[in-house]
């Protein structure tokens, strides 16, 4: 018998599927983020026509991809090497994954423990912050929104985050 | 600061510190070319529960690890060649040291025999050449280090392996598996860490690279031992004093006065006694010295010691003083806290009187080796 051990790598189901199922919302969140927010469509407004990024995990995701297709913001799925991605961020791991998206840290204080890579031109990396961080105070209640951005925003009104959000969820739940 | 007009300094020593630090570590293996690493760890030393923690890191990366858990204090070339073999016949790609001390030494020794391809790892010797950067080599320190694990040194078998393709590319310090058992553990890695970095820091050959790194060192130990050695599950003050030794080793690997270093590891060698515990012992009496030779500058740790305040009112010709009666009230403090837990002289750390004589020859054939007797002649007690 060998005096080495071969281990394979355990799985971490429950974590993945909350990345993955947390991408997947948030995906087609922006979606509809971008045709209910006024901020958000003028940040993709910005990008070029055929603009992809992609957020996820390494090394085999979870992941979610986001494209401007004729001036349309689409989620489309899952798979990054489906697509030419302009900016990839990628999370570490799945377990930084779930310290961010599970409101542990906040995406700064992740990107300062060095759990993020970003791949791609960095003013578009820059955008794509400025809408997760729009779309993340639409989805999320205040106190959760506060650990997740770095600063939540206090000039918005009330009825942009309460019509913000009821659009922004019906469009999400029915994927229009 | 005066500029050093000619120097040279090499770290080749990435950090990853911190919460969660380990779980990097499938990524930063891949950023090293490696698929397939090789754990060496010693599952006495460190525990069941911290390989574990290193094998869950990986989670669904999708690597298969192989784990050696066996490394012992009498770990020696026989072990290397079988490893060796092992290795090459399962094709590991890079190794990762859990632990510290003969952990790291072995996994160090192990890469050479392993990236050299040695057909015979009894060969090899410290005379061996190394030319070119070996396999990579990841250490990740529990509580119980003795600093040189970030240094070019590798202590195996009573001979020292010296080269900067030693040192490993990658240190993993994460705060779950810095807290030590005991008081004892972490103020002996702290000891060791200020020795080699005061050491370093007033060597006449200092240069401000390797000032930053020994500075920090010096500072992280005075802040966060006490705190480590009162409450030794204590997270932040003991991922700090595993950072100091971290760091200690970076400049130790450059310095030249080793004093300290050579005393602390021949009672490791022949007596498995922490360095640290020694390094404490010899540390007033060592500086003592160094102040009464007038070749080293004492004065350079009061500012470390003490900080911008206390350091600017300290008149300039009294800082050496100053810095030494700091480091003196440090020591005693932590000999008060720890008691009879981290004994003050070679008698109270129970090295029997025959193995002193062996102690002294070893000694004895160092080129300093008078000044070293007669400082363990000091410290007997």
């Amino acid at each position: 018998m060998s005096i080495v051990k071969d281990i394979p790598s355990a799985k971490k189901p429950f974590k993945r599927a909350y990345v993955g199922i947390f991408l997947w919302f948030t995906g087609r969140a922006i979606q509809a983020a971008a045709k209910v927010d006024k901020e958000v469509k003028k940040e993709f407004d910005n990008l070029p026509d055929d603009f992809t990024f992609s957020l996820g995990c390494l090394p085999n995701g979870p992941s979610m991809v986001i494209g401007k297709r004729n001036g349309a913001v689409k989620y489309l799925g899952g798979n990054p090497g489906q697509h030419k991605v302009h900016v990839r961020l990628a999370i570490k791991s799945v377990d930084a994954a779930f310290l961010i998206l599970s409101f542990q840290e906040s995406t700064a204080l992740a990107t300062t423990r060095n759990r993020l890579i970003t791949d791609g031109e960095v003013p578009y990396a820059l955008a794509v912050i400025r809408i997760l961080d729009i779309v993340e105070v639409y989805l999320l209640p205040k106190i959760i929104a506060g650990l997740a951005v770095k600063r939540y925003p206090k000039q918005w009104s009330a009825g942009r985050k309460l019509g913000g959000r009821i659009g922004i969820y019906t469009r999400t739940i029915l994927g229009i | 600061m005066n500029p050093v007009p000619v120097f040279a300094f090499t770290c080749p020593v990435k950090t990853n510190s911190g919460n969660k630090a380990l779980e990097h570590l499938p990524v930063e293996l891949a950023g090293l070319n490696a698929c397939r690493p090789l754990i060496i760890t010693s599952a006495k030393a460190v525990g069941r529960k911290a390989i574990r923690t290193l094998q869950n890191a990986f989670g669904d990366s999708g690597m298969t690890l192989g784990l050696f858990d066996g490394v012992t204090k009498t770990a020696d070339l026989g072990l290397i060649e079988h490893l060796k073999n092992i290795c090459l016949g399962k094709k590991y790609d890079a190794i990762i040291a859990l632990g510290g001390y003969d952990i790291v030494d072995a996994a160090k020794v192990l890469n050479l025999a392993v990236s050299l391809k040695m057909a015979d790892a009894h060969k090899l010797s410290p005379q061996t050449p190394v030319l070119r950067h070996l396999s990579p080599l990841v250490v990740v320190p529990t509580a119980a280090a003795s600093g040189l694990e970030t240094s070019k040194f590798a202590h195996f078998s009573r001979r020292i392996y010296s080269s900067e393709y030693l040192a490993p590319n990658l240190v993993v310090i994460d705060p779950r598996l810095t807290r030590a058992a005991d008081g004892k553990t972490i103020a002996a890695t702290g000891l060791a860490a200020l020795g080699r970095a005061v050491e370093s820091h007033i060597s006449a050959d200092a240069n401000p690279f390797r000032d930053a790194y020994s500075f920090a060192a010096i500072r992280f130990v005075k802040e966060n031992l006490p705190a480590a050695v009162n409450k030794p599950a204590d997270r932040k003050a003991s991922l700090a004093i595993l950072n100091a030794a971290s760091m200690s080793g970076c400049a130790a690997s450059e310095a030249n006065s080793a004093r300290l270093h050579k005393l602390g590891q021949v009672f490791y060698d022949m007596q498995h006694i922490p360095t640290g515990v020694i390094m404490g012992m010899c540390l007033p009496h060592v500086l003592g010295d160094y102040l009464q030779e007038g070749v080293n500058d004492l004065a350079a740790l009061l500012l470390p010691l003490v900080g911008d305040d206390e350091f600017s009112r300290t008149p300039a010709a009294k800082r050496a003083d100053a810095a030494l009666a700091v480091l003196g009230r440090f020591l005693a403090d932590l000999y008060g806290a720890l008691g009879k837990d981290l004994p003050r002289n070679l008698r109270e750390a129970g090295v029997p009187g025959y193995i002193m004589e062996d102690i002294l020859d070893v000694l004895g054939k160092d080129n300093e080796g008078p000044y070293l007797r007669t400082v363990v002649e000091r410290i007997a007690g």
